[in-house]
């Protein structure tokens, strides 16, 4: 499903070439959950934006079911992004112009799916806020607003979801319940779930913990003490 | 193996979903308020845009209109020979409409007396522009009749009855034919026309198909015909006058009304710059006011976007979205815009319609397509640069915050819009001088806040906000926010300068056509008259309540040396130059230079040389005391009380045009005697007051012996002329020329020109206070977010609000003294390029420039942030 092969990340800074991301390699098979943990800066959401196609590697590459994202440009990127990936950030990301039930269909709509409105509708049902849809971002709280994004997030059918940090802006109950829907709805689609985090608890939920430091893996570990939803 | 089918990732979505999305992001955008103010800006562009053009459209039109009537036509060919009557059948077959004139002077006799008139024959579609006032008893109201008198009927000006002892009905003589008084004239369109000598005395107008039995015009008298011809299609007059010129070989010439009326072509052309400068400064705002809300929309949409692309869309498919939000929004602004510039331009007429005299033509659909068009070009040269760089939104963005807009941010925006201003100011205009001008001061502008940007840059050596006291918190809030600072400070002195040079443009310019034909200018010359004549005029205006003017001796002079030699003339004179003074059209016979202009084969050079050899040989000249009003001395001095005799003051592009120094020795031949002057001093003329000016003024003592004539100038109001009649009577050799027609209908157009220009300059103002607004508006989220985040760790309002005001005072003070220097550094430009006035000082700008900029964005500025410290600042901070 996504195989990432010798990626190289650096970027030129005034004191020299900063390496962020140094010779990783890893593979996550269909409808895994993997956690990605390390500390600040130590290149996590780098790879994760890499992974999912966000931005290009210096060297390497990165497959997502089998299409090399290395020969593609940014545009070819998009169409893949469209077709299989979706997303969950720590900052929510809900336009702010959209109400609950916009924010949801919109990926629908781009896809040019006419039941963008009853699908979402749907969703919002399934995440517990049917009753808020025509409320705005900044009228529902910070767990409402990620569970709008994770509404967002399924609503595509995305085959491989991306999060990074999503409990990162939440308190720890609220984050709680939210993790708990993402795996909840995860299971239901079976989705290939790679999330970023430094939250412990959030991590030991996926089935394999992979640990980075300085930029390069230094355990990739199957979770058997793994805590189920 | 790939799990998913590469043709499945084509990505292709039909261009009907997409717009379809668009639509629905358009109306999502609206309700939230996202595009309100981009469309509002949009909006201002078209409406005024629009209303303007509209009400220039038509005033232009109308002041043609108004201006044709001097003529009754909108063309005249006049000669002092009959034209010929193929030009006519020409000008029908190309549907024009024509009429003819014939002018002499005559003496009219009746039972009792008799008198010199100014006869005009008439054929039955005279006027073909304007009307003839005519009434039964003298001196009263008239009515307005389309033609001219029917055959055996003549028309007589009010005056001419109580002189010869008449009433309506009464028989008249003329020549040989005997004509029943039929209506008594108060006004007729082109009384002025036809030069001075055939208005010199009452006006008798008569049927064409009357002349002949008068047996007055024989061959060889002075007569001049005129061939009127008007039509509502500009094209078609102008082919008319080319096959006219072309046919003819320059023998024959059409005549408009700027060739006319030197006075009323100045005062148009004046009105078509400035209202031409009021809407090229009205778009230029809409433009900056277009530029700034699409900035902050595409800056509100940069995360959007980012979003998108994470959702798969590309960067083709963002540019059709955006493209499609624009063009709607494009197309409802020019439709919404389009109706409120007629509903603007309806305003206006509203309020001038007690100005406005004449019935507008009704506007062509010109002004909606300019409107449409600098919607579109507005769109494309200030909006769409913004919406590229949304194309480049990395969507790593989502990501990290820190990733700003990268490439297509920094200079092709600004290389847009300068493409985008400069095409669309030479497009309005059609002239560089103009578009060099607002070029030259915008970029002056730019570069100067370059410089002040690197200052502050060099100056910014503080750390944090200093936010112990507000005069320190403001500081470094301007020096931190330096780039949209000295953004802020760039479009609030583009706007203030613009509205300065408006301002002083519309002053200067109204100041100037007060000064050309202040309220007592006088009305009448009279000429001819002999030096023992004098007294007599004099106590005959004291009797009557009126009061004369300067009695000026005038004699003809030839310059025959200078120093010795010959005249060698310098090429052309000067378009004032070139002209007759109104006391030599009036003294010579205007016609001769016309008739010799036309014989000389017709090109321009042609008539030039004949003129510069005319005027070398004979100049109406004069002696004075004292300097002619309307005259300043620009080298040399004036003689002062005790004058002496041998000194001559010459017109400063006359003295170009002779070549001549101070000191020069010139000898003239006046009388058949030679006469030799020092060039003692050099004058500028004001040409265009309407009073006696001289090219040559001699000092006392010089010429007196050689025998002249005096000239004079009254101001006779329109009850006051009949003394014209006993004034005559008693001094029957004095020619009294009257131009109070020709003065009052400058001075009406003058008024009309003058509510035109105050009224754009208004709406100018608006649009500068619509483009300040939404630059207020446009650096408010960060100052919300700043101001909410100093709230929250205990600032208080006081503080706050001294702050932002100190902030927007200073910002909009240097914004005042760099608008002050360009509108000063412009205008100087204009006036002497466009306008062709005098270029003054204006101090009290120095001051109010300044303080205007100081009190207006302050007020602005703080009116429109003040809500910060009234929303709570978890609201503020939720909201961003």
């Amino acid at each position: 499903m996504i195989r990432v092969n010798n990626l190289l990340k650096s970027v030129d800074t005034s004191e020299g070439v900063l390496t962020i991301l140094n010779d990783v390699s890893l593979t996550v098979a269909k409808a895994e959950t993997v956690a990605i943990v390390g500390a600040s800066g130590s290149g996590k959401s780098t790879l994760l934006g890499l992974m999912a196609g966000l931005d290009g590697a210096t060297s390497g590459d990165v497959e997502l079911n089998g299409h090399s994202l290395a020969a593609m440009d940014e545009e070819e990127r998009a169409i893949l992004r469209g077709q299989l990936v979706g997303f969950v950030f720590q900052s929510f990301q809900l336009l702010p112009s959209l109400t609950a039930l916009e924010n949801v269909m919109l990926p629908i709509e781009l896809k040019g799916d006419p039941e963008a409105d009853a699908k979402a509708r749907q969703l919002l049902e399934r995440v517990g806020l049917a009753e808020r849809w025509h409320h705005y971002p900044n009228q529902l709280s910070g767990g409402e607003q990620q569970r709008v994004a994770i509404a967002r997030a399924f609503a595509t059918r995305a085959q491989i979801l991306f999060a990074d940090e999503p409990t990162g802006n939440l308190d720890t109950a609220t984050g709680d319940k939210v993790i708990d829907l993402l795996f909840d709805l995860n299971k239901e689609f079976a989705t290939t779930l790679v999330l970023v985090t430094h939250d412990e608890p959030l991590a030991k939920r996926c089935g394999r913990i992979i640990k980075l430091v300085a930029g390069e893996i230094v355990s990739d570990e199957k979770n058997e003490d793994r805590v189920s939803a | 193996m790939p799990d998913t089918d590469v043709a499945e990732l084509n990505g292709h979505k039909p261009f009907k979903s997409l717009f379809g999305l668009a639509l629905r992001l358009l109306w999502r955008d609206w309700r939230g308020g996202e595009l309100r103010l981009l469309f509002f800006a949009l909006v201002m562009a078209v409406t005024s845009v629009t209303g303007i053009a509209l009400f220039t459209d038509r005033l232009e039109k109308a002041l043609l209109l108004e201006s044709a009537n001097m003529l009754a036509a909108d063309r005249v060919l006049g000669s002092r020979n009959l034209p010929p009557e193929l030009i006519l059948r020409e000008a029908e077959s190309r549907g024009l409409r024509t009429a003819q004139i014939l002018s002499f002077t005559s003496m009219a006799f009746s039972d009792t007396g008799n008198m010199l008139v100014a006869a005009k024959a008439v054929d039955d579609s005279y006027p073909l522009r304007g009307e003839i006032i005519i009434t039964d008893a003298p001196f009263t109201r008239g009515v307005p009749i389309l033609s001219g008198p029917p055959v055996g009927e003549v028309w007589l000006e009010s005056r001419a009855l109580p002189a010869l002892g008449l009433s309506v009905g009464d028989s008249i003589y003329v020549g040989e034919a005997e004509f029943s008084v039929g209506k008594i004239i108060i006004a007729e369109p082109d009384r002025q026309a036809g030069g001075m000598v055939d208005n010199a005395g009452p006006r008798l107008m008569m049927n064409l198909e009357d002349v002949a039995a008068t047996n007055v015009v024989q061959l060889g008298s002075r007569v001049s015909y005129r061939y009127l011809f008007a039509s509502d299609d500009l094209a078609q007059l102008d082919s008319f006058e080319q096959w006219v010129r072309d046919e003819y070989e320059g023998e024959y010439r059409l005549r408009d009304v700027r060739d006319e009326s030197e006075e009323i072509s100045d005062a148009l052309n004046k009105a078509e710059s400035f209202l031409l400068l009021g809407s090229l400064f009205s778009v230029l705002l809409a433009g900056v006011a277009i530029a700034l809300t699409a900035k902050r929309y595409g800056e509100r949409h940069y995360d959007y976007v980012a979003i998108l692309k994470t959702f798969g869309c590309t960067s083709s498919q963002i540019m059709t979205i955006y493209l499609s939000i624009q063009s709607v929004l494009a197309a409802i602004a020019i439709v919404v815009g389009c109706v409120l510039g007629w509903l603007v331009h309806q305003g206006i007429l509203q309020m001038l319609k007690t100005v406005i005299l004449v019935t507008l033509p009704p506007a062509g659909f010109q002004p909606y397509v300019i409107g449409s068009l600098t919607a579109l070009i507005c769109l494309l040269s200030f909006a769409l640069p913004p919406l590229l760089a949304l194309r480049e939104t990395p969507p790593l963005r989502v990501l990290r915050k820190d990733i700003s807009q990268q490439k297509f941010g920094a200079k092709v925006p600004y290389v847009f819009g300068l493409v985008g201003t400069v095409s669309m100011v030479l497009w309005y205009s059609q002239d560089f001088i103009l578009t060099s001008v607002l070029v030259i001061a915008v970029a002056a502008i730019a570069v100067f806040l370059s410089i002040i940007s690197y200052l502050l840059l060099r100056s910014s050596g503080s750390v944090g906000m200093k936010a112990g006291s507000a005069w320190k918190l403001a500081m470094t809030a301007t020096r931190r926010r330096r780039k949209q600072s000295v953004l802020q400070v760039m479009v609030f002195s583009i706007t203030i300068m613009s509205l300065l040079i408006l301002t002083l443009l519309r002053t200067d310019l109204i100041d100037d056509w007060q000064a050309q034909l202040p309220e007592n200018t006088p009305n009448h010359f009279m000429m001819n008259i002999t030096q023992p004549q004098i007294e007599g005029i004099q106590q005959f205006f004291e009797v009557n309540g009126v009061v004369g003017n300067a009695f000026y001796p005038l004699i003809s002079a030839r310059v025959t040396a200078i120093n010795g030699d010959l005249p060698d003339p310098q090429g052309d004179l000067g378009a004032d130059g070139e002209a007759n003074t109104l006391t030599e059209s009036a003294q010579s016979d205007q016609g001769e230079t016309d008739e010799a202009a036309a014989q000389s084969g017709s090109q321009a050079e042609g008539r030039g040389e004949t003129r510069v050899r005319g005027r070398l040989s004979r100049r109406q000249v004069t002696w004075a005391d004292e300097v002619p009003s309307g005259n300043r001395i620009t080298a040399g001095t004036w003689w002062g009380e005790n004058a002496e005799a041998g000194y001559v003051s010459i017109e400063e592009e006359y003295a170009g045009w002779l070549d001549l120094k101070l000191g020069d020795r010139l000898e003239f031949e006046v009388n058949q005697q030679l006469v030799s002057a020092e060039v003692s001093s050099f004058r500028s003329v004001r040409w265009d007051n309407m009073q006696p000016n001289f090219f040559i003024i001699f000092s006392p003592g010089t010429i007196d012996h050689l025998g002249a004539t005096f000239l004079s100038t009254v101001l006779m109001e329109r009850e006051q002329k009949i003394l014209l009649n006993d004034l005559v009577r008693l001094f029957p050799t004095i020619v009294v020329i009257e131009i109070d027609a020709l003065i009052e209908q400058i001075q009406n157009i003058i008024a009309q020109v003058t509510s035109a220009i105050e009224l754009i300059s208004v709406l100018v103002l608006i649009s500068g206070g619509l483009v300040l607004l939404a630059c207020v508006n446009a650096s408010l989220d960060e100052r919300f977010h700043e101001n909410a985040i100093l709230r929250t760790l205990g600032a208080g309002k006081k503080l706050i609000l001294t702050s932002l005001l100190i902030e927007f005072a200073s910002i909009g003070m240097v914004a005042g003294v760099i608008a002050t220097l360009g509108a000063e550094a412009s205008r100087y430009y204009l006036q002497e390029q466009v306008f062709e006035q005098d270029f003054h000082f204006h101090y009290w700008v120095w001051l109010s420039g300044p303080l205007i900029g100081m009190l207006v964005i302050a007020g602005l500025g703080v009116n429109s942030t003040r809500k910060v410290v009234s929303i709570s600042p978890l609201n503020v901070l939720r909201r961003l």
